[in-house]
Protein backbone atom coordinates (compact mmCIF):
# COMPACT_ATOMS: atom_id res chain seq x y z
CA UNK A 1 0.00 0.00 0.00
CA UNK A 2 2.72 2.35 1.30
CA UNK A 3 4.77 1.69 -1.98
CA UNK A 4 2.07 1.87 -3.85
CA UNK A 5 1.55 5.76 -2.89
CA UNK A 6 4.96 6.10 -3.03
CA UNK A 7 5.39 5.59 -6.40
CA UNK A 8 2.22 7.26 -7.22
CA UNK A 9 3.38 10.29 -5.72
CA UNK A 10 7.31 10.10 -7.49
CA UNK A 11 4.51 9.45 -10.79
CA UNK A 12 2.96 12.83 -9.97
CA UNK A 13 5.90 14.76 -9.46
CA UNK A 14 7.71 13.34 -12.93
CA UNK A 15 4.93 13.86 -15.08
CA UNK A 16 4.70 17.46 -14.05
CA UNK A 17 8.13 18.39 -14.03
CA UNK A 18 8.08 16.67 -17.44
CA UNK A 19 4.88 18.69 -18.74
CA UNK A 20 6.37 22.08 -17.60
CA UNK A 21 10.04 21.40 -18.47
CA UNK A 22 10.07 19.72 -21.57
CA UNK A 23 6.49 19.22 -22.74
CA UNK A 24 5.00 22.88 -22.50
CA UNK A 25 7.66 24.03 -25.27
CA UNK A 26 6.23 21.83 -27.63
CA UNK A 27 4.02 22.38 -30.58
CA UNK A 28 4.63 20.75 -33.85
CA UNK A 29 3.34 22.76 -36.71
CA UNK A 30 1.27 24.90 -34.52
CA UNK A 31 -1.45 22.49 -34.00
CA UNK A 32 -0.22 19.34 -31.90
CA UNK A 33 0.31 19.96 -28.16
CA UNK A 34 1.71 16.55 -26.16
CA UNK A 35 -0.15 16.17 -22.76
CA UNK A 36 1.54 13.97 -20.58
CA UNK A 37 0.88 14.62 -17.67
CA UNK A 38 -2.64 12.62 -17.64
CA UNK A 39 -1.06 9.60 -17.80
CA UNK A 40 -1.10 9.81 -13.60
CA UNK A 41 -4.91 10.19 -14.20
CA UNK A 42 -4.87 7.21 -16.63
CA UNK A 43 -3.14 4.86 -13.86
CA UNK A 44 -4.63 5.42 -11.05
CA UNK A 45 -5.97 2.43 -9.71
CA UNK A 46 -9.66 1.03 -10.26
CA UNK A 47 -10.34 0.49 -6.61
CA UNK A 48 -9.47 3.94 -5.06
CA UNK A 49 -12.43 6.16 -4.15
CA UNK A 50 -14.20 8.17 -6.85
CA UNK A 51 -13.45 11.38 -4.61
CA UNK A 52 -9.90 10.97 -4.48
CA UNK A 53 -9.43 10.10 -8.23
CA UNK A 54 -11.22 13.54 -8.65
CA UNK A 55 -9.04 15.29 -5.48
CA UNK A 56 -5.62 14.24 -7.08
CA UNK A 57 -6.66 15.04 -10.46
CA UNK A 58 -7.96 18.56 -9.97
CA UNK A 59 -4.95 19.11 -8.04
CA UNK A 60 -2.68 17.49 -10.70
CA UNK A 61 -4.83 19.88 -13.38
CA UNK A 62 -4.09 22.76 -10.93
CA UNK A 63 -0.37 22.00 -10.22
CA UNK A 64 0.57 22.36 -14.27
CA UNK A 65 -1.68 25.39 -14.77
CA UNK A 66 0.54 27.17 -12.38
CA UNK A 67 3.82 26.23 -14.15
CA UNK A 68 1.95 26.73 -17.82
CA UNK A 69 0.19 29.97 -16.61
CA UNK A 70 -3.83 28.64 -17.54
CA UNK A 71 -5.31 29.14 -14.93
CA UNK A 72 -8.00 26.43 -14.06
CA UNK A 73 -7.71 25.51 -17.51
CA UNK A 74 -6.38 21.60 -17.00
CA UNK A 75 -7.87 21.68 -13.46
CA UNK A 76 -11.38 21.59 -15.31
CA UNK A 77 -10.27 19.42 -17.88
CA UNK A 78 -8.83 16.81 -15.65
CA UNK A 79 -11.68 16.68 -13.28
CA UNK A 80 -14.24 16.23 -15.87
CA UNK A 81 -11.57 13.95 -17.39
CA UNK A 82 -11.65 12.16 -13.92
CA UNK A 83 -15.45 11.94 -13.61
CA UNK A 84 -15.95 10.13 -16.70
CA UNK A 85 -12.56 7.66 -16.82
CA UNK A 86 -14.70 4.85 -14.57
CA UNK A 87 -17.39 4.64 -17.82
CA UNK A 88 -14.86 4.89 -20.10
CA UNK A 89 -13.62 1.98 -18.15
CA UNK A 90 -16.63 0.41 -18.10
CA UNK A 91 -17.39 0.67 -21.75
CA UNK A 92 -14.33 -1.68 -22.80
CA UNK A 93 -14.63 -3.89 -19.70
CA UNK A 94 -17.73 -4.65 -17.97
CA UNK A 95 -16.48 -7.57 -15.91
CA UNK A 96 -14.51 -5.32 -13.22
CA UNK A 97 -14.29 -7.41 -10.42
CA UNK A 98 -12.12 -10.13 -13.04
CA UNK A 99 -9.18 -7.47 -12.66
CA UNK A 100 -6.11 -9.16 -11.07
CA UNK A 101 -4.69 -6.21 -10.93
CA UNK A 102 -6.15 -2.66 -9.89
CA UNK A 103 -3.90 -0.50 -11.69
CA UNK A 104 -4.99 -0.23 -15.82
CA UNK A 105 -2.27 -1.46 -17.64
CA UNK A 106 -1.43 -3.60 -20.71
CA UNK A 107 -1.11 -6.81 -18.08
CA UNK A 108 -4.27 -6.01 -15.89
CA UNK A 109 -6.85 -5.05 -19.16
CA UNK A 110 -5.05 -6.80 -22.28
CA UNK A 111 -3.52 -4.63 -25.00
CA UNK A 112 -6.35 -3.95 -27.17
CA UNK A 113 -8.73 -2.71 -24.19
CA UNK A 114 -5.64 -1.05 -22.72
CA UNK A 115 -5.04 1.02 -26.08
CA UNK A 116 -8.42 1.88 -26.76
CA UNK A 117 -8.86 3.06 -22.93
CA UNK A 118 -5.59 5.14 -23.30
CA UNK A 119 -6.76 6.49 -26.90
CA UNK A 120 -10.44 7.57 -25.53
CA UNK A 121 -8.80 9.35 -22.33
CA UNK A 122 -6.31 11.43 -24.34
CA UNK A 123 -9.19 11.92 -27.32
CA UNK A 124 -11.28 13.19 -24.97
CA UNK A 125 -9.05 14.85 -22.72
CA UNK A 126 -7.76 16.90 -25.81
CA UNK A 127 -11.38 17.75 -26.95
CA UNK A 128 -12.16 19.39 -23.19
CA UNK A 129 -8.66 21.52 -23.11
CA UNK A 130 -9.21 22.96 -26.61
CA UNK A 131 -12.75 23.26 -26.17
CA UNK A 132 -12.06 25.19 -23.18
CA UNK A 133 -9.49 27.41 -24.63
CA UNK A 134 -11.91 28.49 -27.15
CA UNK A 135 -14.48 30.07 -25.21
CA UNK A 136 -12.95 32.87 -25.90
CA UNK A 137 -11.25 32.66 -28.95
CA UNK A 138 -13.58 30.54 -31.77
CA UNK A 139 -12.09 28.97 -34.56
CA UNK A 140 -13.54 25.59 -36.23
CA UNK A 141 -11.10 23.93 -38.60
CA UNK A 142 -8.22 24.93 -36.29
CA UNK A 143 -10.08 23.36 -33.34
CA UNK A 144 -10.85 20.12 -34.61
CA UNK A 145 -7.13 20.08 -36.49
CA UNK A 146 -5.41 21.01 -33.12
CA UNK A 147 -7.69 18.32 -31.26
CA UNK A 148 -6.83 15.76 -33.55
CA UNK A 149 -3.35 16.03 -33.86
CA UNK A 150 -2.70 16.61 -30.12
CA UNK A 151 -4.70 13.28 -29.58
CA UNK A 152 -2.08 11.68 -32.04
CA UNK A 153 0.46 12.87 -30.52
CA UNK A 154 -0.38 12.52 -26.91
CA UNK A 155 -1.26 8.86 -27.87
CA UNK A 156 2.23 7.95 -29.07
CA UNK A 157 4.04 9.48 -26.30
CA UNK A 158 2.20 8.07 -23.51
CA UNK A 159 2.21 4.46 -25.49
CA UNK A 160 6.03 5.02 -25.37
CA UNK A 161 5.95 5.79 -21.94
CA UNK A 162 3.64 3.12 -20.81
CA UNK A 163 6.49 0.92 -22.83
CA UNK A 164 8.74 2.80 -20.49
CA UNK A 165 7.13 2.00 -17.37
CA UNK A 166 5.78 -1.41 -17.54
CA UNK A 167 9.39 -2.83 -18.08
CA UNK A 168 10.30 -1.74 -14.82
CA UNK A 169 7.46 -3.10 -12.89
CA UNK B 1 -31.73 13.40 8.27
CA UNK B 2 -30.03 9.84 8.74
CA UNK B 3 -31.52 9.26 4.67
CA UNK B 4 -29.76 12.78 3.62
CA UNK B 5 -26.82 11.92 4.68
CA UNK B 6 -26.98 8.63 3.02
CA UNK B 7 -27.67 10.65 0.13
CA UNK B 8 -24.86 12.43 0.53
CA UNK B 9 -22.77 9.78 1.09
CA UNK B 10 -23.92 7.62 -1.93
CA UNK B 11 -23.37 11.08 -4.54
CA UNK B 12 -20.62 12.40 -2.82
CA UNK B 13 -18.23 11.94 -6.09
CA UNK B 14 -21.03 14.42 -7.99
CA UNK B 15 -20.54 17.31 -5.31
CA UNK B 16 -16.97 16.71 -5.11
CA UNK B 17 -16.74 17.02 -8.67
CA UNK B 18 -19.36 20.02 -8.76
CA UNK B 19 -16.55 21.17 -6.23
CA UNK B 20 -14.01 21.46 -8.39
CA UNK B 21 -15.69 22.82 -11.57
CA UNK B 22 -16.62 25.36 -9.64
CA UNK B 23 -13.22 26.55 -7.96
CA UNK B 24 -11.54 25.59 -11.48
CA UNK B 25 -14.50 28.18 -13.58
CA UNK B 26 -13.73 30.71 -10.67
CA UNK B 27 -9.83 30.62 -11.85
CA UNK B 28 -10.77 30.30 -15.40
CA UNK B 29 -13.43 33.20 -15.57
CA UNK B 30 -10.78 35.81 -13.57
CA UNK B 31 -10.71 38.53 -15.98
CA UNK B 32 -8.87 41.18 -14.44
CA UNK B 33 -6.07 40.04 -15.26
CA UNK B 34 -3.81 41.98 -12.50
CA UNK B 35 -5.71 40.22 -9.53
CA UNK B 36 -3.92 36.70 -10.05
CA UNK B 37 -3.06 35.14 -6.67
CA UNK B 38 0.17 34.58 -7.03
CA UNK B 39 1.15 31.21 -5.80
CA UNK B 40 -1.54 30.32 -8.63
CA UNK B 41 0.98 31.72 -11.35
CA UNK B 42 4.23 30.87 -12.76
CA UNK B 43 5.54 33.85 -10.83
CA UNK B 44 5.39 31.82 -7.41
CA UNK B 45 8.88 30.64 -5.39
CA UNK B 46 8.92 26.71 -6.76
CA UNK B 47 7.64 27.01 -10.23
CA UNK B 48 10.23 29.82 -10.74
CA UNK B 49 12.69 28.07 -9.59
CA UNK B 50 12.32 24.65 -11.56
CA UNK B 51 11.35 26.77 -15.01
CA UNK B 52 14.68 29.09 -14.25
CA UNK B 53 17.16 25.82 -14.13
CA UNK B 54 15.15 24.32 -17.55
CA UNK B 55 15.75 28.33 -18.64
CA UNK B 56 19.57 28.06 -17.89
CA UNK B 57 20.26 24.59 -19.84
CA UNK B 58 17.85 26.02 -22.51
CA UNK B 59 19.19 29.24 -23.23
CA UNK B 60 22.10 28.57 -25.39
CA UNK B 61 19.99 27.55 -27.94
CA UNK B 62 19.07 30.43 -29.84
CA UNK B 63 22.86 32.18 -28.67
CA UNK B 64 23.26 32.42 -32.51
CA UNK B 65 20.20 34.01 -33.25
CA UNK B 66 20.08 36.61 -30.79
CA UNK B 67 23.73 37.52 -31.08
CA UNK B 68 23.29 37.90 -34.96
CA UNK B 69 20.17 40.88 -33.48
CA UNK B 70 21.87 42.25 -31.22
CA UNK B 71 24.69 43.06 -34.12
CA UNK B 72 22.18 44.12 -36.22
CA UNK B 73 21.03 46.25 -33.21
CA UNK B 74 24.08 47.76 -32.76
CA UNK B 75 24.92 48.65 -35.69
CA UNK B 76 21.52 50.31 -36.39
CA UNK B 77 22.03 52.44 -32.88
CA UNK B 78 26.13 53.33 -33.49
CA UNK B 79 24.27 54.82 -36.74
CA UNK B 80 21.86 56.88 -34.74
CA UNK B 81 24.36 58.00 -32.16
CA UNK B 82 26.67 59.30 -34.98
CA UNK B 83 24.34 60.92 -36.19
CA UNK B 84 22.71 62.47 -33.55
CA UNK B 85 26.17 63.90 -32.41
CA UNK B 86 26.65 65.76 -35.62
CA UNK B 87 22.99 67.28 -35.10
CA UNK B 88 23.72 68.39 -31.87
CA UNK B 89 26.81 69.57 -32.93
CA UNK B 90 25.19 71.86 -35.41
CA UNK B 91 22.61 72.83 -32.99
CA UNK B 92 24.73 74.18 -30.32
CA UNK B 93 27.20 75.64 -32.73
CA UNK B 94 23.65 77.65 -33.74
CA UNK B 95 22.61 78.34 -30.64
CA UNK B 96 26.28 79.63 -29.33
CA UNK B 97 25.92 78.43 -26.06
CA UNK B 98 25.20 76.00 -23.69
CA UNK B 99 21.26 76.76 -23.84
CA UNK B 100 20.78 72.76 -23.26
CA UNK B 101 20.70 71.83 -20.10
CA UNK B 102 20.90 68.66 -19.37
CA UNK B 103 17.99 67.99 -16.89
CA UNK B 104 15.83 68.93 -19.59
CA UNK B 105 16.31 66.22 -21.45
CA UNK B 106 16.15 64.04 -18.82
CA UNK B 107 15.32 60.34 -19.28
CA UNK B 108 11.32 59.93 -18.37
CA UNK B 109 12.00 55.81 -18.24
CA UNK B 110 15.12 53.76 -16.71
CA UNK B 111 14.87 49.79 -17.60
CA UNK B 112 16.34 46.82 -15.77
CA UNK B 113 17.62 43.46 -17.54
CA UNK B 114 15.87 40.38 -16.59
CA UNK B 115 16.06 37.14 -18.09
CA UNK B 116 13.28 35.05 -19.61
CA UNK B 117 12.42 32.19 -17.48
CA UNK B 118 9.59 30.74 -19.37
CA UNK B 119 7.58 31.67 -22.38
CA UNK B 120 5.12 30.34 -24.50
CA UNK B 121 3.73 31.40 -28.30
CA UNK B 122 1.25 28.32 -28.89
CA UNK B 123 -1.39 28.96 -26.66
CA UNK B 124 -3.97 31.63 -27.31
CA UNK B 125 -3.32 33.07 -23.68
CA UNK B 126 0.43 33.64 -23.64
CA UNK B 127 2.40 34.54 -20.33
CA UNK B 128 6.15 34.98 -20.32
CA UNK B 129 7.78 34.82 -17.01
CA UNK B 130 10.44 36.40 -16.02
CA UNK B 131 13.68 36.30 -12.44
CA UNK B 132 13.47 39.47 -11.24
CA UNK B 133 10.56 39.83 -8.55
CA UNK B 134 9.23 43.10 -5.80
CA UNK B 135 12.90 42.32 -4.43
CA UNK B 136 14.46 44.27 -7.69
CA UNK B 137 11.35 46.46 -7.19
CA UNK B 138 9.36 45.42 -10.31
CA UNK B 139 5.71 46.32 -10.23
CA UNK B 140 2.59 45.32 -12.21
CA UNK B 141 1.58 47.56 -15.19
CA UNK B 142 5.19 48.21 -16.03
CA UNK B 143 6.31 47.97 -19.89
CA UNK B 144 8.81 45.18 -20.87
CA UNK B 145 10.96 45.11 -24.18
CA UNK B 146 13.56 43.55 -25.90
CA UNK B 147 16.55 44.67 -28.30
CA UNK B 148 13.83 44.68 -31.05
CA UNK B 149 11.05 45.89 -29.80
CA UNK B 150 7.39 45.86 -27.19
CA UNK B 151 7.59 42.40 -25.45
CA UNK B 152 4.63 42.95 -23.13
CA UNK B 153 3.14 43.97 -19.29
CA UNK B 154 4.32 42.79 -16.26
CA UNK B 155 0.63 41.58 -14.38
CA UNK B 156 1.83 39.31 -11.23
CA UNK B 157 5.02 39.94 -8.91
CA UNK B 158 6.11 37.59 -7.06
CA UNK B 159 9.25 37.58 -4.91
CA UNK B 160 11.95 36.79 -7.26
CA UNK B 161 9.66 36.33 -10.28
CA UNK B 162 7.10 38.01 -11.97
CA UNK B 163 4.86 37.16 -14.56
CA UNK B 164 4.49 39.00 -18.25
CA UNK B 165 0.92 39.38 -20.36
CA UNK B 166 2.68 38.68 -23.42
CA UNK B 167 1.67 40.65 -26.77
CA UNK B 168 0.71 37.26 -27.53
CA UNK B 169 -2.56 37.09 -25.43
CA UNK B 170 -6.05 38.62 -26.96
CA UNK B 171 -6.38 40.32 -22.84
CA UNK B 172 -2.68 42.50 -24.15
CA UNK B 173 -3.85 45.83 -26.11
CA UNK B 174 -1.37 48.20 -27.28
CA UNK B 175 -1.82 52.00 -28.14
CA UNK B 176 0.16 52.26 -31.28
CA UNK B 177 0.77 54.49 -34.43
CA UNK B 178 2.94 54.88 -37.65
CA UNK B 179 5.58 56.58 -37.22
CA UNK B 180 5.85 60.02 -37.71
CA UNK B 181 2.06 60.35 -37.62
CA UNK B 182 -0.48 61.24 -35.02
CA UNK B 183 -3.53 58.86 -35.54
CA UNK B 184 -3.25 56.01 -33.26
CA UNK B 185 -5.16 52.51 -33.29
CA UNK B 186 -4.59 49.63 -30.56
CA UNK B 187 -2.45 46.77 -31.33
CA UNK B 188 -4.25 43.13 -30.49
CA UNK B 189 -3.41 39.67 -31.37
CA UNK B 190 -5.22 37.36 -33.39
CA UNK B 191 -4.28 33.75 -31.82
CA UNK B 192 -3.25 32.90 -35.18
CA UNK B 193 0.77 33.50 -35.57
CA UNK B 194 3.09 34.35 -33.23
CA UNK B 195 5.37 36.76 -35.80
CA UNK B 196 1.77 38.72 -36.78
CA UNK B 197 -1.02 40.53 -35.19
CA UNK B 198 -3.33 42.96 -35.99
CA UNK B 199 -3.56 47.20 -35.00
CA UNK B 200 -7.25 47.98 -35.55
CA UNK B 201 -9.34 51.27 -35.56
CA UNK B 202 -7.02 52.97 -37.62
CA UNK B 203 -8.98 56.16 -38.62
CA UNK B 204 -10.05 55.78 -42.62
CA UNK B 205 -8.48 58.82 -44.11
CA UNK B 206 -4.96 57.90 -43.45
CA UNK B 207 -3.24 56.30 -46.44
CA UNK B 208 -0.82 53.65 -45.26
CA UNK B 209 1.32 51.83 -47.09
CA UNK B 210 2.94 47.64 -46.72
CA UNK B 211 6.59 48.44 -45.23
CA UNK B 212 5.73 51.22 -43.08
CA UNK B 213 7.17 51.12 -39.74
CA UNK B 214 4.54 50.73 -36.25
CA UNK B 215 5.86 52.38 -33.11
CA UNK B 216 4.01 52.67 -29.52
CA UNK B 217 2.12 55.97 -29.33
CA UNK B 218 3.32 56.84 -25.62
CA UNK B 219 -0.22 57.57 -24.86
CA UNK B 220 -0.41 55.61 -21.62
CA UNK B 221 2.30 55.79 -18.67
CA UNK B 222 3.47 51.78 -19.05
CA UNK B 223 5.63 52.78 -22.52
CA UNK B 224 7.69 55.37 -23.92
CA UNK B 225 6.71 57.21 -27.36
CA UNK B 226 8.37 55.65 -30.62
CA UNK B 227 8.94 51.93 -29.24
CA UNK B 228 9.26 49.90 -32.34
CA UNK B 229 6.32 47.48 -32.77
CA UNK B 230 6.38 45.71 -36.10
CA UNK B 231 5.65 46.98 -40.18
CA UNK B 232 2.68 46.74 -41.56
CA UNK B 233 1.98 43.48 -43.98
CA UNK B 234 -1.11 44.57 -45.39
CA UNK B 235 -4.45 46.23 -44.36
CA UNK B 236 -8.42 45.61 -44.80
CA UNK B 237 -11.62 47.07 -43.99
CA UNK B 238 -13.03 46.70 -40.93
CA UNK B 239 -16.76 45.36 -40.49
CA UNK B 240 -18.21 49.08 -39.83
CA UNK B 241 -16.07 50.17 -42.47
CA UNK B 242 -15.14 53.64 -40.36
CA UNK B 243 -11.60 52.26 -39.76
CA UNK B 244 -8.79 50.09 -41.43
CA UNK B 245 -7.21 47.13 -39.91
CA UNK B 246 -4.17 46.66 -40.80
CA UNK B 247 -1.84 43.78 -39.91
CA UNK B 248 1.77 43.97 -38.81
CA UNK B 249 4.69 42.08 -38.76
CA UNK B 250 6.21 42.22 -35.14
CA UNK B 251 9.14 43.22 -34.57
CA UNK B 252 10.20 40.53 -31.54
CA UNK B 253 10.78 37.54 -32.21
CA UNK B 254 8.73 35.96 -29.51
CA UNK B 255 9.69 32.26 -30.24
CA UNK B 256 13.35 32.90 -29.06
CA UNK B 257 13.15 35.33 -26.38
CA UNK B 258 15.83 35.56 -23.58
CA UNK B 259 16.65 38.70 -22.10
CA UNK B 260 14.28 41.56 -21.77
CA UNK B 261 14.11 44.84 -20.38
CA UNK B 262 11.44 46.25 -17.77
CA UNK B 263 10.83 50.06 -18.05
CA UNK B 264 10.30 52.06 -14.77
CA UNK B 265 8.57 55.10 -15.65
CA UNK B 266 10.08 57.48 -13.33
CA UNK B 267 6.92 60.51 -13.57
CA UNK B 268 4.61 56.84 -13.00
CA UNK B 269 3.22 58.05 -9.48
CA UNK B 270 3.06 61.62 -10.02
CA UNK B 271 0.98 60.87 -13.40
CA UNK B 272 -1.40 58.48 -11.66
CA UNK B 273 -1.91 61.12 -8.97
CA UNK B 274 -3.03 63.49 -11.60
CA UNK B 275 -5.41 60.92 -13.25
CA UNK B 276 -6.84 59.93 -9.53
CA UNK B 277 -7.69 63.69 -8.78
CA UNK B 278 -9.16 64.10 -11.96
CA UNK B 279 -11.62 61.07 -10.97
CA UNK B 280 -12.44 62.93 -8.12
CA UNK B 281 -13.09 66.07 -9.34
Amino acid sequence: MTKTVIQFAILFIVLVLAQAIVFNNICLFNVAVPFVFIYFIIRLPITLNANWVLTLSFLLGLTVDVFSNTQGMNALACTLLAISRRGILHLYFPREDEISNPEPSVRSLGLFVYVRYLLTLTLLYCLLIFAIESCSFFMPVLLVLRVVCSTLLSFLLLLGLDILISQYD
Amino acid sequence: MRSLIDFLIKYSKWFVCLFYVLVSCILLFETNPYQHYVFLTSANRVSAECLSFSANVTSYFHLHDINEDLQLRNASLEMEVTQLRRQLRRLREDLKEESLRSDSIAPQFDFQLAHVISNSVSRTHNYITIEKGSLDSIEPEMGVVDQNGVVGIVNVVGRNSARVISLLNPKMRLSCKVKGRSDFGSLVWDCKNPHEALLEEMPRHERFQPGDTIVTSGYSAVFPEGIPVGTILSYENAHNNNFYTLRIKLFTDFTTLSTVRVLRNKLGSELSEISAGEEDE
